[in-house]
């Protein structure tokens, strides 16, 4: 049994998926047309089934297909903040090493290791003095 | 009869080439395998099929290039 596929429809990736979910029931051989719009798919049973039975396959691989294109899409679309929020994890498990730890018997406020009691303007310069509120 | 030579064209679009070849070092435990790169597509010629694999082992090898691409493509 021999189909085609618009690949504007179904991306490439997509197509590879639900063929990959069909390996175990049929052969599967992929070719595309001479201009690379088209996939060609050839379904040949492994056991000798029916004709009818493959058509069904052929109807199940479809519906899969269209699963595996929405994922494409789903994982496509996503995989901005996929890789923030990924990042954002990663970023947050290593702060922990970077803050360095005191003992308690180490402890004094008038320390002040972080330098919490400098004011702002002494830390990080004067604001501007002519901005109006 | 069933022929023990066979001959499979892999579309470079949509198959890799690393797929194949890793594809050819498993199966060439079983049969023994020339490949020849055309402009879109790579040949694999199939030869000295035992009689016994000489129905499915064409077919088999297609899905399992398949399976690697799709591994790659994940890569």
């Amino acid at each position: 049994m021999k189909f085609k596929l618009n690949l504007k429809i179904y991306p490439l990736e997509a197509i590879l998926n639900a063929c990959y979910m069909f390996i175990d029931k049929v052969y599967i051989h992929l070719d595309t047309d001479s201009e690379g719009k088209y996939v060609k798919v050839e379904f040949k049973s492994k056991a000798k089934g029916s004709k009818k039975q493959l058509s069904h396959l052929r109807e199940k691989f479809m519906n899969e297909l269209l699963h595996s294109t929405l994922r494409y899409k789903i994982n496509k679309n996503n995989k901005k903040i996929r890789e923030y929020i990924v990042g954002k994890a990663l970023y947050s498990a290593l702060i922990p090493a970077a803050i360095p730890t005191f003992t308690e018997e180490a402890l004094d406020y008038r320390q002040d290791p972080l330098g919490i009691s400098i004011p702002w303007e002494e830390k990080y310069g004067k604001q501007k003095e002519n901005r109006k509120v | 009869m069933v022929s023990r030579r066979k001959t499979v064209r892999f579309n470079t679009r949509i198959y890799k080439e690393k797929a194949i070849l890793e594809a050819i070092k498993v199966y060439s435990k079983i049969a023994d395998f020339f490949l020849v790169r055309e402009e879109d597509y790579i040949k694999v010629y199939i030869k000295n099929i035992p009689p016994e694999f000489s129905k499915t082992l064409k077919d088999e090898f297609c899905n399992y290039v398949l399976g690697i691409t799709k591994k790659c493509l994940r890569e």
